[in-house]
């Protein structure tokens, strides 16, 4: 199964987790779960990864966390987009487009 | 939302320590593993399974853990630095804007810690270089000392720094504890020709001295040890560089010209590095070999020479230890050698007096002289000085402290609901401390301002120097005093107006009204007019003691007319004249000065008071051991010679035209020393024998009055020969001046030089010149003490008056029922001054308590006043209570004023 896995690009797992939480604040778990069912599994991730990432782009301001009550009542530490994670999100989501638009580009040619 | 608001943080307790960073991270993960686990279990693993599928899921536990607790660690510094940097911030505008609000709080404040600081940056400048900083590139400065002799005279102990050639000689050959030696003394001399001819220093040494600095000829060579050998020596010189560059520019060809030192030719070999100047402060032109200097003027004559003979002592000796040698062997071993030294002394003149009464030994003292056993008197009252200088500080930063406490009491209410609010103390605390020290930063620039104009006034004043010395502004030790002295007075004045405000209980000053919140008077602001009061009486009574010393050594009776008396000196440079020569030279001089319309009468000196002495060893019958006795300094004058000087003859004769070069010796006795010599006896008609017990009787036929010429404080066993008889040919002349000598001295000096041939000359030196460096540091202290009394005695009025101005406005209301129930406005008035001088005489008598204490320490400093002297202290003890009076009585007027139906329906 490992050898199908999907290698992930340097800094997609920070658009991808920016992406998730466009829908509001969301714990790492939920971050986790919703990436895994999205891309169906596809992507491999380490959870350990995930959080890096996560705890990399709160000191660098993109995101924020809080605190909070998760719904089977437990504290748990939820992430939100910050203005600047806004930014980033869509400048990321630019350069990755067309990245991937050339790189199909050449792909494409016969 | 968090990062946005700092506050907020603190308002939600999320709190950021070491310990929490490590559990968040700990509980996140926790909390992912739990749900991890329980979808999977959901989905039909058992526990076991489920949990090495989420282990294989989040990859390596314990590496991201770290991880992700140093990824936060680092985010909570950041911020709070940003944090700290954004209150921060807020705190300067916050202060700036009170600042601008109040512009004339701030320029008050501000030019009280400017004066404070000011005045102590530049005391801090002199004594810097009087006691602490060694002089510039001296190579080892622990290493370097100045070498002390010690000798007792009539069973005190005396240091003596000064000596001669052949000790020096001694010593250095005698002893093995040190590298380098070197004599070295500072002279003026004429330097260049003709009209252009001027005094300056030179300073004078052995060729050690360039290797006790670390430098290098800026151009050319140091002399060397070839060129300083006696009797001759060779006549090379070293130019400082600040003459090299005003006198020829800068250039080389400065090498190899010739150059007028005194009465010599000298060929400038080199120019020592900028900045160099020996180890004295008086700025010099040149550095040449001892030995030719001295061959160059001849001193001692050709029957005494300088580099032979024990008995002239005429400059200080600095040497160096050699590494690994410690002060106390070096001082054993330099003993040793100033023992040996002084057995050959007796041995070659048994007259010597006796090893075993003088029980000569020496020291290696600090390099600075002020540091030393002969420390001088100005170095002294300059150490005085800057404890006065702290103590302005001290008042300036208790009258600042009162100005903030004043107001932070005001904003009580504010400060309080904003600690409501959920303001930390801290912070409050960082606030008030942003605005003091806002204030005593600008204070301290104010400051190191005054320290630039005011120090070079002081200057002049301490060292007696001209120059402009170095800047304040470029003094890094100076600057970092500076810094280091406002940094402490915006700490010391923030902390008090915030411990004050901080400790207050925020219920009840939220509860109380805006008047009630404030009114109870407070003990601290009190606590801080005692002290400036007691300070101020301290300062005070220190001006006191000064001006009455002033005054005092001003109209000691100095058995001479000081004011209507010129020296003249005489200089001659390349001219050669035989003894007859020279002698009607003098002879010429004198009747020319006699003949000018300015001057009343003119005679021939052997010495100057206070510049020069001469003595021999007399010998009385009847009498051991004159010695004993003390020493007996010999003045030689001619005809006029009294009348010149003004000193009084009590019994007997003067001169007269009968005491010829071959007519029997006669002297004139000064009363000292024929009340030391003739207890209880005529003096008139005795026989003294001059220098040797064989010599021919020297008649006394007169008795005159005491003079000072050695010290303000004593008089000195003392007498006087005829010129003829003594010998007309060495010393200058005295011209006692029609009206204040010093206006005289032009015409004086340009009468005589048109009898001066070839490079000759002539000084005229005003008595009253001579003196002033004697009185200087009485009127120094004077001066000081009387300006920073003056500063404290202001700023500590300006504290009363604000704070019962300020107390007066707090209390309208009591005033009012006051009025109301029938006070007149006298009681009123009285109430408030009593209120007044309730907080100041308790500081008035702590003040006078404290200065009589420490009367003990500053009496050697006063001239024939006691440090108790009581027209000072009740001088002082009225002055500041009629001051307090008066700093009461104008905020009491006001409040007599009240409208008793206008204080009453404010409420």
């Amino acid at each position: 199964m490992a050898n199908n896995d999907l290698e992930l690009l340097q800094g997609t797992l920070d658009l991808l987790i920016l992406k998730t939480l466009t829908w509001g604040a969301r714990h790492g778990y939920a971050i986790a779960s919703w990436i895994r069912d999205t891309t169906q599994q596809r992507l491999q991730i380490e959870d350990g990864a995930l959080y890096t990432a996560l705890h990399r782009m709160e000191k660098r301001g993109w995101i924020e966390a809080e605190w909070g009550v998760s719904d089977n009542n437990r504290k748990a530490k939820y992430y939100q987009l910050t203005s600047k994670g806004r930014r980033q999100l869509r400048v990321k989501t630019a350069v990755w487009t067309e990245y991937a638009a050339a790189v199909f580009q050449v792909l494409k040619t016969d | 939302m968090i990062r946005r608001f700092p506050g907020l943080r603190r308002l939600l307790h999320i709190e950021r320590g070491r310990a929490t960073v490590d559990r968040a991270v700990d509980d996140e993960l926790r909390f992912h593993f739990d749900m991890t686990m329980r979808e999977l279990m959901a989905g039909g693993m058992n526990p076991e399974e489920a949990r090495r599928e989420t282990q294989r899921r989040f990859g390596d536990v314990q590496r991201t853990r770290e991880r992700l607790t140093t990824i936060d660690r680092s985010r909570v510094g950041q911020e709070q630095r940003a944090e700290w940097w954004s209150a921060f911030a807020q705190d300067l505008r916050y202060a700036l804007r009170g600042l601008r609000l109040k512009p004339w709080f701030a320029v008050a404040v501000i030019l009280t810690l400017g004066l404070g600081i000011g005045a102590n940056a530049a005391m801090f400048g002199i004594v810097d270089r009087l006691l602490f900083r060694p002089p510039p590139f001296l190579d080892a400065p622990a290493r370097e000392s100045r070498i002390y002799l010690m000798r007792s005279i009539r069973g005190t102990e005396t240091s003596q720094s000064f000596t001669g050639y052949r000790r020096y000689l001694d010593l250095r050959e005698t002893t093995t504890s040190f590298d380098a030696m070197t004599p070295y003394y500072v002279n003026k001399a004429a330097i260049g020709t003709g009209e252009a001819t001027l005094e300056m220093n030179v300073a004078i040494s052995g060729s050690d001295l360039w290797k006790m600095f670390a430098i290098k000829p800026a151009i050319g060579r140091f002399f060397t040890a070839e060129e300083d050998v006696p009797p001759a020596g060779t006549r090379v010189a070293v130019l400082s560089y600040s003459y090299w560059q005003t006198e020829f520019g800068g250039r080389k060809e400065a090498l190899g010209t010739l150059m007028d030192i005194g009465p010599a030719k000298y060929t400038i070999v080199g120019v020592a590095p900028d900045g160099f100047n020996g180890f004295e402060l008086d700025p010099v032109v040149a550095f040449i070999p001892i030995s030719a200097e001295n061959a160059a003027v001849g001193r001692g004559g050709p029957e005494n020479p300088w580099y032979s003979t024990y008995n002239m002592t005429w400059f200080e000796v600095f040497a160096r230890r050699r590494p690994g040698v410690t002060e106390a062997a070096a001082t054993t071993d330099l003993t040793n050698a100033y023992r040996q030294s002084y057995r050959k002394q007796t041995e070659a003149n048994p007259k010597n007096q006796p090893y075993a009464l003088t029980k000569p030994h020496a020291m290696v003292g600090p390099v600075l002289r002020d540091r030393g056993p002969n420390e001088r008197s100005d170095a002294k009252v300059a150490s005085w000085l800057i404890g006065v200088a702290g103590m302005v500080l001290l008042i300036a930063c208790a009258n600042v402290a009162n100005l903030l406490l004043a107001r932070a009491l005001k904003r009580r209410r504010e400060i309080a609901v904003r600690i409501a609010l959920g303001v930390s103390r801290g912070r409050l605390l960082m606030q008030l401390l942003t605005e003091s020290l806002l204030l005593a930063i600008l204070g301290g620039g104010l400051g190191i301002a005054i320290a630039q104009w005011g120090g070079i006034a002081m200057r002049r004043l301490l060292l007696g120097q001209d120059d402009s010395g170095p800047s304040a502004f470029a003094d890094s030790r100076l600057l970092l005093f500076a810094i280091a002295l406002a940094l402490m007075a915006g700490i010391l004045t923030g902390l008090v107006p915030a411990f004050q405000t901080g400790r207050g209980d925020v219920a009840s000053a939220l509860k109380a009204g805006s008047r009630e919140g404030v009114v109870h008077r407070s003990r601290l602001r009190v606590g801080l007019l005692i002290v400036q009061a007691a300070l101020s009486v301290m300062l005070l009574i220190g001006a006191g003691l000064f001006l009455r010393s002033l005054s005092n050594v001003e109209n000691v009776h100095m058995g001479y007319d000081a004011d209507r008396l010129l020296y003249v000196g005489m200089n001659a440079r390349g001219v050669k004249r035989d003894s007859l020569q020279n002698s009607a030279l003098r002879r010429a001089l004198l009747a020319k000065a006699q003949s000018l319309p300015g001057v009343e009468h003119a005679t021939l000196a052997l010495t100057v008071p206070f510049r020069s002495s001469w003595d021999f060893s007399i010998y009385v019958a009847g009498i051991d051991s004159t010695q004993r006795l003390g020493s007996f300094t010999l003045q030689a004058g001619s005809q006029d010679f009294f009348a010149t000087m003004g000193t009084r003859i009590l019994r007997g004769r003067s001169f007269n035209s009968t005491d010829g070069e071959h007519a029997p010796l006669v002297m004139v006795a000064s009363e000292s020393m024929v009340k030391a010599l003739w207890p209880n006896q005529d003096a008139i008609g005795k026989c003294v024998r001059i220098n040797a017990d064989t010599a021919p009787c020297t008649t006394v036929v007169g008795i005159a009055e005491d003079v000072r010429r050695q010290s303000m404080a004593e008089t000195q066993m003392h007498y006087y020969m005829p010129a003829d008889q003594f010998n007309p040919n060495i010393g200058g002349l005295f011209v006692r001046t029609r009206g204040l000598a010093a206006d005289k001295g032009e015409e004086v000096r340009r009468a005589l030089q048109s009898l001066m041939d070839g490079g000759s000359y002539v000084t005229v030196t005003p008595m009253t010149t001579i003196i002033a460096s004697q009185i200087r540091s009485w009127k120094l202290g004077a001066l000081m003490f009387s300006v920073f009394g003056a500063l404290a005695l202001v700023l500590a009025a300006i504290g009363l008056y604000s704070v019962i101005a300020y107390n007066v406005t707090q209390r309208t209301h009591e005033m009012g029922v006051r009025v109301a129930l029938g006070a007149q406005p006298r009681d009123v008035i009285r109430l408030i001054v009593n209120e007044g001088l309730r907080i100041v005489l308790p500081g008035v008598a702590l003040g006078a308590v404290l200065a009589l204490v420490a009367g003990r320490w500053i009496a050697p400093l006063l001239f024939q006043v006691s440090p108790k002297d009581p027209p000072v202290l009740v001088g002082v003890v009225t002055i500041l209570v009629a001051v307090a009076t008066v700093a009461s009585w104008l905020p009491a007027r006001r409040a007599a004023r009240v409208d008793p139906n206008e204080a009453l329906r404010a409420d």
